[in-house]
């Protein structure tokens, strides 16, 4: 019950909070056309309360310290004193419009606050003066501001007086050998820059009407942008700039070490391991991928000879390149290892697997039946959080001991998939038949298309029957002792394993993105889908009158219209995956080979207490997702 | 639709068939090529649904075993009890709403709700104004300053984390070079390990994406309707409560639901700034601390995991159409 009641203070004070400082604002500056003193003497309120919080807030002052008044009052009382006797001043000012009284009032003021404050000043804090320091330093400030003034050809009393104040209390205060000094000098330290400013104020005019017009429409702007620029500077612009500071010192922050940090980071075998890049060679992948390249190849030279292009959209060249690619950067991140490989393994696998995905889902389920049930599916993913989905899949990946039934579903089907390769019953003979006659029907295909001598038409059943044809040889055990969880050794003994989705490195690595693919496909596929719908219905109208078919209007029309919306989801994607964080934590907090840079950072940072080496991984992360970030808003400020 | 009567394929457009004739003849007369075809037709759709169905079984998954006790779902899998309706327990959502210390989720949904909901409306309010000031308000450098806004929109949160962290626990103070002296800005509140410091830090970044939103929206309001309001004397402030409010009020919906959504599913810097304090961490956090404890509650998890995900579902069937909108604008966050 307590609970509930401090959530919903915490929201209603938060909210009200809020509200209070911009209707509050508004309010000041609606005074300020036609109400003066009231606006000034607000203005000159809040000024004099800000003073008293920098003065009180540092505890400078004699009171501030302690519990004599309780609580939030030791310090507040400061700023409220000083507060109400700026607010008469600003009031009074407005009042009085000769020039004489009001010198009188500015000063008297100044006096009163100078000694006030000097007197306030804390024992520890009595300045003893360095007279190099304070006249060295007040020169300056008479110089800046005298200059400044006659550069901008107006009177120099102004600039002097201020930037002489500003300095002088610089120099009083910064360069004195302070908790040494007395009073008298505390006294004088705060007088002289409070008469100063007292003259300033003194002498400025009360303004005509035209100004106070242009002051309130001027005010307009800060007021409005005020609270939502204080809020990006305090907790986005300066964090990002001593980020990067930070990320130049050592691990305490003491020490300047330059890049060091950036050096160890990319020298850690952690982060860069290619001690493995010699079995890239002798891997499984690197041998497919090069097969399908050649595949590729030559279908790309016969399709040259007919069409001009070895590489075109939809072409039978495409395919067996595109998947030989993929299988050679595989073949390459799971032979080199380290943080920065698996987040450059993140980056292509999640983005290229969900935009097909998603592209493959908004096609088929385009004017579909059912159509708006199968989106809503797919896009489901996208509402929960990643630590949901990480629990979903960890559910889903779950290996128990072979001996007992598997609560996974991967596993289940692995392990089911194994019995029924390594049996004889029934079941084992259906499968076998129906594999048999698919790849009948495969081959029936491909030589149908090869005696019309359309080699085109015969590449999607060629590699559906080479691949199904492998599976085939592998079920019935002619190769390797048959498929999936159960096998047969060589010497006629079966042995049972189940996939340890989350611990066997590096391939976990791919067990994880699949999460993230699972979350990702629903976003492609919602942009996508609304692209493809914004297709003109003329073109695809037009291109059916010249008779192409459905795969033709696919890829030499519907594809080239969305590729700009293509672009900003794989743009979209990089930068999401680069900051993958969550499903790495969860499910393996970075064991087994699977760190990323985004679970590095945070474990450095705040669990190793490494704030350099942290703030070197933050660093590195921003500037790789920098060039894609900048594509996405030029992008997005041409739609605006 | 026309049909020229070239191929058969060609008179319906719903039939999307990728594996169709690369080349030029669709032509198939009769016999068995016909029947193959026939057959192939059903591919796409059959694809379709096989896909749907891959993609909801990890869902159903969870949510059949949220039913089921923990000696079952260690020893057979869920497909398993779907034959057996009447193992259905719910005991497991009995202990995860309930005031068990150690696997109980009330104090942390009421934890997420205190940083969801000022982390989204506190932006909104500033926001509009600040869109609002970009859009219609004249003042020197506004292109510059906007631009400038958007650009932060590029920084990654991890960029901030580690000085906010240091912020919040400590306040912000500045040494003056060449002097030797300290200021304090900012006083040490003590925030770390408060939900406070969780929804400032959403807040603050969150501020760009949401001028950046509300300012297309407000900037594309016309232009008449601001000169007919200033002729009659209004103020911005009156222009703005009047009249750019409620016609933004689609635009704020998308921003709140995505921003909602956001902080409520945030794991990142919840854990950050909150992760080592029990009282204040919200779900996500008390979902993950449950799955690390070695597999002893591991029979909660499912039922954790639907509670904790039944705002954003509930959120996301009622107002789908504001959430795709808030996706696809939000595809710039940083």
């Amino acid at each position: 019950m307590g609970k509930i009641i401090s959530t919903l203070i915490t929201v209603v004070v938060a909210v009200g909070f809020s509200a209070a400082i911009w209707v509050g604002a508004n309010l000041v500056f609606n005074q300020a056309r036609y109400h003066w003193a009231r606006f000034n003497g607000l203005v000159f309120g809040v000024g004099g309360f800000l003073l008293g919080v920098l003065l009180s807030g540092n505890r400078l002052t004699i009171g501030s310290e302690g519990e004599t008044l309780g609580g939030f009052l030791n310090w507040v009382w400061l700023p409220l004193v000083l507060a109400a006797v700026f607010a008469v001043l600003g009031v009074a000012l407005t009042r009085t419009d000769d020039d004489r009284q009001r010198l009188i009032i500015a000063i008297a003021t100044g006096a009163v606050v100078g000694v006030g404050l000097g007197l306030l000043i804390q024992d520890q804090y009595l300045p003893s003066f360095s007279p190099i320091g304070l006249i060295g330093w007040t020169v300056a400030g008479v110089a800046i501001g005298g200059g400044l003034a006659l550069a901008r050809k107006k009177p120099p009393l102004n600039g002097v007086l201020v930037w002489g104040a500003l300095f002088f209390i610089i120099g009083a205060w910064g360069t004195a050998d302070l908790g040494a000094g007395s009073t008298v000098e505390a006294v004088i330290g705060t007088l002289v820059p409070a008469l100063a400013l007292g003259v300033r104020l003194g002498l400025t005019d009360n303004p005509e009407l035209h100004t106070r017009t242009i002051i309130d429409q001027k005010s307009r702007a800060v007021i409005f942008l005020g609270p939502a620029l204080l809020f990006i500077f305090i907790t986005l612009l300066v964090p990002t700039v001593r980020t990067i500071y930070l990320s130049l010192l050592d691990n305490r922050s003491e020490e300047f070490v330059a890049f060091e940090n950036y050096v160890t980071t990319f020298q850690d075998r952690g982060s860069w391991d290619a001690s493995g890049f010699s079995n890239f060679f002798t891997s499984q992948l690197f041998w497919i991928g090069v097969v399908l390249l050649g595949i590729g190849v030559v279908l790309g030279i016969a399709q040259k000879q007919r069409t001009g292009k070895a590489v075109e959209l939809g072409g039978a060249s495409l395919g067996p390149l595109v998947v030989a690619g993929v299988l050679l950067a595989f073949a390459l991140f799971t032979t080199l290892r380290g943080t920065i490989v698996n987040n450059l393994w993140w980056v292509v696998a999640v983005t290229l697997f969900s935009t097909v995905l998603g592209l493959a889902v908004a096609v088929l389920a385009d004017k579909a039946k059912g159509e708006k049930i199968a989106k809503s599916i797919i896009f489901m993913p996208m509402a929960i959080s990643m630590v949901g989905a990480s629990i979903i899949w960890r559910f889903m990946y779950a290996s128990r001991d072979i001996s007992g039934e598997q609560t996974g579903v991967l596993n289940a089907l692995w392990v089911g998939l194994g019995r029924l390769s390594t049996g004889s019953g029934i079941p084992t003979l259906i499968v076998t038949i129906v594999l048999g006659l698919i790849l009948l029907g495969l081959a029936y295909m491909v030589a149908m298309a090869l005696t019309k001598q359309n080699v085109g038409r015969a590449v999607v059943p060629g590699v559906a029957f080479l691949l199904i044809g492998w599976f085939f040889v592998r079920f019935a055990g002619i190769v390797g002792g048959g498929v999936g969880g159960f096998r047969v050794t060589a010497d006629g003994q079966t042995v049972a394993r189940t996939i340890d989705f989350i611990t066997d490195s590096p391939y976990n690595n791919f067990w994880l993105m699949v999460i993230l693919i699972w979350i990702q496909t629903g976003f492609a596929m919602v942009i996508l889908s609304a692209a493809i719908k914004a297709v003109p219905e003329e073109y695809l109208e037009a291109a059916r009158v010249d008779g192409a078919t459905q795969s033709q209007i696919f890829w030499r029309i519907v594809l080239p219209q969305i590729g700009t919306t293509i672009g900003v989801v794989v743009t979209t994607l990089i930068v999401v995956v680069m900051k993958v964080y969550d499903i790495v934590k969860v499910v393996t907090n970075g064991q087994f080979g699977t760190q990323v840079l985004a679970n590095d950072m945070f474990n450095q940072a705040f669990a190793f207490g490494n704030t350099g080496r942290g703030a070197a991984l933050a660093v590195l992360i921003f500037v790789s997702v920098l060039p894609v970030m900048y594509l996405n808003i030029r992008r997005m400020q041409k739609e605006a | 639709m026309t049909s020229t009567g070239t191929t058969p394929v060609l008179t319906d457009p719903g039939d999307v068939h990728p594996d169709a004739a690369m080349g030029d003849d669709g032509g198939k007369k009769g016999g068995v090529g016909d029947r193959i075809y026939g057959l192939l037709r059903a591919i796409p759709p059959g694809v379709l649904w096989l896909l749907v169905l891959v993609w909801s079984i990890p869902t159903l998954g969870l949510f059949v075993n949220s039913f089921r006790d923990r000696s079952s779902q260690r020893s057979s899998g869920w497909w398993t009890s779907l034959a057996s309706p009447e193992q259905f327990t719910l005991d497991n959502y009995e202990v995860v709403l309930g005031a068990s210390a150690s696997a109980g989720l009330v104090d942390s949904l009421l934890n997420s709700f205190a940083i969801a909901i000022p982390a989204t409306i506190i932006p909104i309010a500033m926001a509009a104004f600040a869109a609002y000031a970009f859009a219609w308000i004249d003042f020197k450098g506004r292109k510059w300053l906007f631009i400038g806004t958007v650009a932060l929109l590029a920084v990654p949160l991890q960029v901030a984390l580690i000085p906010l962290l240091q912020l919040f626990s400590g306040g912000a103070h500045w040494t003056i070079p060449g002097l030797d002296r300290t200021i304090t800005f900012i006083a040490d509140f003590d925030l770390a390990g408060n939900t406070t410091a969780v929804w400032l830090t959403h807040a603050g970044f969150a501020m760009p994406f949401a001028i950046f939103l509300l300012h297309n929206y407000i900037s594309g309001l016309p232009k008449d309707l601001f000169e007919a309001a200033r002729i009659d004397g209004a103020d911005h402030f009156t222009v703005f409560w009047r009249l750019v409010l409620p016609l933004s009020i689609p635009v704020l919906a998308a921003f709140a639901i995505f921003q909602f959504l956001w902080t409520w599913n945030d794991f990142l810097i919840a854990n950050t700034m909150v992760g080592s304090n029990p009282n204040a961490i919200p779900t996500t956090i008390r979902i993950a601390n449950l799955a690390g404890d070695f597999g002893r509650n591991e029979h909660l998890l499912p039922a954790a995991a639907f509670v904790q995900s039944f705002v954003p579902i509930v959120v996301f069937f009622a107002l789908q159409r504001y959430f795709v909108r808030g996706i696809l604008a939000g595809s710039v966050k940083g």
